[in-house]
């Protein structure tokens, strides 16, 4: 539980030495860093009995003085400014001041200047940046995540505060894991490129002191790689426990919101999707569609069997039995009503879109060859009136991504037959996404055609056969790790950022995905973990990823770009 | 896990900052209310000897008027809540040990040893209703911060509340447990004694539904009146008794124990359950900021609907008279 707990600790840290009644006082960043890892009861028996966002406290103007304020908060200029007014008319007893990344002298000052009534009692760093959603995953949670696909010449400032933000969040990684890396970038990503390097610049020159740790036998690896090398992953049906609930639903920082999809009863409107407080999920999240139906039902049986032994009340000591066990009866029927509502939704999505048919046809198209029957096959679909319009889209992309070069005249054809079927289909929204993931610009080999060995491997997999049609995709991400492992990342197309170079195996390795994760990826990331004793991989991303997430971005970039050539043409 | 301190540094430069203040009062600080809040922490250094409530008094820094306060008054029920759950854990581990001691078999009759766990049961079971009591006052209505904490002070202690009364329970039934065992057994054997004196004891479990049986047997027989030996009579009563005083004692116990399962029921109200969408912290939050919005529509509301209600009021009573001056006029136009 590496990261999870990295913030649980940092979190206990942070209360346990203040003793009393005591307010936490969050910004919007930090309550989902807080949200993912610790819980209102925690809280509560830590004695935090009021939980605050920074902007709603100062609203308020009653003063509690019995409570000791404690502040977890990024450091933002927003949120030093907000500082500075609260402190200048405090309301609390005591105040403790923790930031989550590094300071600016200038912000010290800044504070130290308001406290006039020297009321702050401590100032602290604690490297909590980040959205531990798993042991081995983590999320940044941009808001505006397009950013990366955008030329620099666009938004100057605002890729500027995408990219410090990246920086803040992997330094913070790499100080909560007491690490210092070496880093590699995809070459042919400017992103990744730039994000690789103000790293390193902030870990080797402007912190160095900092980031100066016992060093290790092998240093550990920091690669910094672009959402775009691999557009495939986030752009197909999935059909494991938690990527299908993210692609179907949607998962929010391990919250599922239900309210938009069917009837729910009021107490399942929201639930948590949470592999630390929920066994079941910890035990299925990763098996696919077909295992969880038939261990959902398992566990139902199971809460039967307990249902029909609290009913057979007839002396005391039943009784008193059933009320022993009320409490956990409680949280197992809780739970089990959960997962259930979970599945019966996916299964009429699954039903209504014809997702079994798209996705065999996704599948076919991400992983094997024969462009005549994928073809067909494609077309099919678009004449299919039950087929949705995302699922149209994703299909032309897929097919777009994988035969750009082969065939334009057929790739024509189905541009067309798309704008004419999907009334809301923004024209050019697939050749912008091949200008920007197209077969020029991927480093990877994504579809494994590019060398003689990937060919062979993939006709080897092909005469093998495979188990499962609708989970045979393994993410580009699997081939790199693989290669990480093996030490044979190519220099030319991972180059190092300084003069570093591979001395063995590293046994920490963090990933980063610029533009975004997909939970395919994590939990193969999470596989592979667990396989491999020797080595441990930390996947995170500046967002988490499912197709109409994606596309909304390349939406926004598409609309973001066209604006701006409209300007330049306008201005020549 | 890295940390970093600042807290020095910026002791440093706070310093260094007051004492540019100090040196220059009269040029004006950055926060406009600087001037008159330093004025009026002097006046409460000044002061300091007589203010009751200060705290902290090694701590010499000058606290401005807003930090010393008097803390509501929900501070002292939630105190001394927590201080009854500390003397009931006390009482609990009394209660074990006594508990501990009336189940070892003894010469004694081990009275008192009873007498002690009825008062200790007693004891904790008042404490705990008693807290549970206090605790219902706690409870506030209203959106203000202070009702949310109010709310979570009331949830904190109610979840240890409930934690200890699951763990007397626990400790009750076990020992009610035993006590029945030992009930059957006692009985058994005492008859076994009674009906073959001379035979030695039978010790194989197996046995005791057979000599249960028996026993039902051999009271019937008393109730028809035969004939038996005084002595064996007497030896009869004594055992009665005996059963009558530990029949008293599980009714009490049971008793105990059902109360404490209201106690549970009422606390459970209260107490979050871990792991689901109450228990996280931003849903708290959101659900918090959602209530104050809603409430304030709530208000909008009611005040739109007061107006609308006084207006509609004042055109009725004008319709009316209206109609009253009408019929009047039709009235006097009529008549005279």
């Amino acid at each position: 539980m590496v990261l999870v707990s990295a913030v649980r600790d940092y979190i206990n840290r942070m209360l346990q030495d203040i003793s009393g009644m005591k307010v936490l006082i969050l910004d919007s960043h930090t309550v989902s860093i807080v949200s993912v890892a610790y819980s209102q009861s925690e809280l509560l028996q830590k004695e935090v009995f009021l939980v605050e966002l920074v902007d709603s406290i100062s609203m308020s103007k009653e003063p509690m003085s019995h409570l000791k304020a404690v502040y977890f908060l990024r450091p933002t200029s927003e949120n030093i400014q907000q500082m500075r007014r609260q402190l200048s008319s405090p309301r609390f007893g005591e105040y403790h001041l923790f930031f989550s990344n590094l300071l600016k002298d200038t912000q010290i000052h800044i504070l130290a200047d308001s406290d006039e009534h020297e009321i702050v009692q401590q100032l602290q760093e604690f490297y909590a940046d980040f959205v531990a959603l798993d042991a081995y995953h983590f999320s940044l949670n941009i808001p505006s995540n397009h950013l990366y696909m955008l030329p620099v010449v666009v938004d100057p400032p605002s890729l500027q505060r995408f990219c410090d933000r990246v920086v803040d969040g992997l330094a913070a990684v790499f100080l909560a894991l007491k690490r210092r890396p070496m880093i590699r970038y995809q070459r042919t990503s400017d992103i990744a490129k730039r994000i690789a390097q103000e790293t390193a610049k902030l870990m080797y020159q402007q912190e160095s002191g900092l980031f100066d740790f016992r060093r290790m036998e092998v240093a550990p690896l920091l690669l910094v790689i672009d959402r775009r090398d691999d557009p495939v992953t986030p752009l197909l049906n999935q059909w494991t426990y938690q990527a299908m609930v993210h692609e179907l639903i949607g998962i929010q920082d391990n919250k599922v919101d239900l309210r938009n999809v069917g009837k729910v009863p009021k107490d399942q409107q929201e639930v948590v999707l949470s592999s630390e407080q929920d066994a079941f999920f910890k035990a299925n999240m990763y098996e696919n569609f077909g295992d969880i139906g038939m261990n959902i039902k398992q566990m139902v049986d199971e809460f039967q069997q307990v249902t029909k032994s609290n009913q057979n009340i007839q002396t005391i000591e039943d009784m008193a039995k059933f009320v022993d066990n009320y409490p956990e009866y409680r949280k197992m029927h809780g739970n089990v009503s959960k997962h259930v509502a979970l599945i019966t939704e996916m299964s009429k999505i699954v039903e209504e879109r014809k997702l079994m048919l798209v996705s065999e046809t996704e599948q076919e198209l991400a992983c094997n060859g024969g462009q005549g029957a994928a073809f067909e096959a494609v077309t099919n679909l678009l004449n299919d009136e039950s087929v949705s319009d995302i699922d149209r889209l994703r299909l032309v992309m897929l097919y777009a991504l994988r035969y750009e070069k082969e065939s334009p005249v057929q790739l024509m054809q189905l541009f067309n037959k798309l704008a004419s079927r999907s009334a809301k289909y923004k024209p050019g929204l697939v050749q912008f996404l091949l200008k920007q993931a197209g077969v020029d610009k991927r480093t990877g080999d994504l579809y494994g055609n590019r060398d003689l060995l990937n060919i062979a491997r993939n006709m080897a997999r092909g005469l093998k056969g495979v188990e499962n049609v609708y989970t045979q995709h393994q993410p580009l991400l699997s081939q790199t790790m693989e290669s990480i492992i093996k030490g044979r990342v190519r220099d030319v197309d991972y180059p190092f950022v300084g003069n570093h170079f591979q001395q063995g195996r590293p046994q920490d390795v963090v990933i980063f995905i610029v533009g975004g994760t997909t939970y395919e990826e994590a939990r193969s990331v999470a596989l592979l973990n667990a396989t491999n004793p020797g080595i441990r991989f930390i996947l995170g991303g500046s967002a988490v990823l499912n197709s109409r997430r994606f596309l909304k971005d390349l939406e926004e970039a598409q609309r973001i770009a066209r604006s701006t050539a409209n300007v330049q043409k306008l201005s020549t | 896990m890295a940390t970093r301190n600042r807290t020095t540094i910026f002791r440093k430069y706070r310093d260094a900052l007051k004492s540019v203040r100090v040196s220059s009062p009269s040029m004006p600080s950055t926060s406009g209310s600087g001037g008159p809040v330093i004025e009026m922490s002097s006046l409460l250094q000044s002061k300091h000897p007589y203010a009751p409530l200060s705290t902290d008094d090694s701590d010499s820094h000058a606290r401005n008027a807003l930090t010393v306060g008097l803390p509501p008054a929900w501070v002292d029920v939630s105190e001394e809540v927590s201080a009854n759950i500390q003397r009931a854990k006390v009482k609990m581990a009394e209660l074990m040990k006594a508990h501990a001691k009336a189940l070892m078999p003894s010469f004694g009759d081990g009275r008192d040893d009873q007498r002690l766990i009825e008062v200790l049961t007693h004891e904790i079971t008042d404490l705990m209703r008693k807290s549970e009591k206090r605790l219902q006052n706690l409870s506030a209505s209203g959106l203000s911060e202070d009702s949310n904490v109010r709310k979570n002070v009331q949830r904190s202690l109610a979840t240890d509340l409930q934690k200890l009364s699951v763990e007397f329970r626990k400790k009750q039934s076990t020992y009610l447990k035993r006590l029945q065992q030992q009930k059957e057994g006692q009985d058994g054997v005492d008859l076994e004694m009674n009906l073959n004196g001379e035979k030695s004891r039978l010790e194989d479990d197996e046995f005791s539904d057979i000599v249960w049986f028996v026993s039902t047997v051999y009271k019937f027989l008393i109730a028809l009146n035969l004939g038996f030996s005084e002595h064996q009579m007497a030896k009869l009563k004594k055992s009665e008794h005996f059963t009558a005083e530990r029949e008293r004692e599980i009714r009490q116990v049971v008793e105990s124990v059902n109360e404490l399962a209201q106690i549970m029921k009422d606390l459970s109200v209260l107490v979050i359950d871990q792991g689901t969408i109450v228990d996280r912290i931003d849903y708290n939050i959101q659900t918090v900021a959602a209530s104050v919005e809603e409430g304030y529509k709530q208000l909008q509301k009611a005040e739109r609907s007061q107006k609308q209600g006084a207006m509609v009021t004042c055109a009725t009573v004008l319709v009316i008279m209206c109609c009253v001056m009408l019929v009047l006029l039709i009235l006097k136009s009529i008549f005279f």
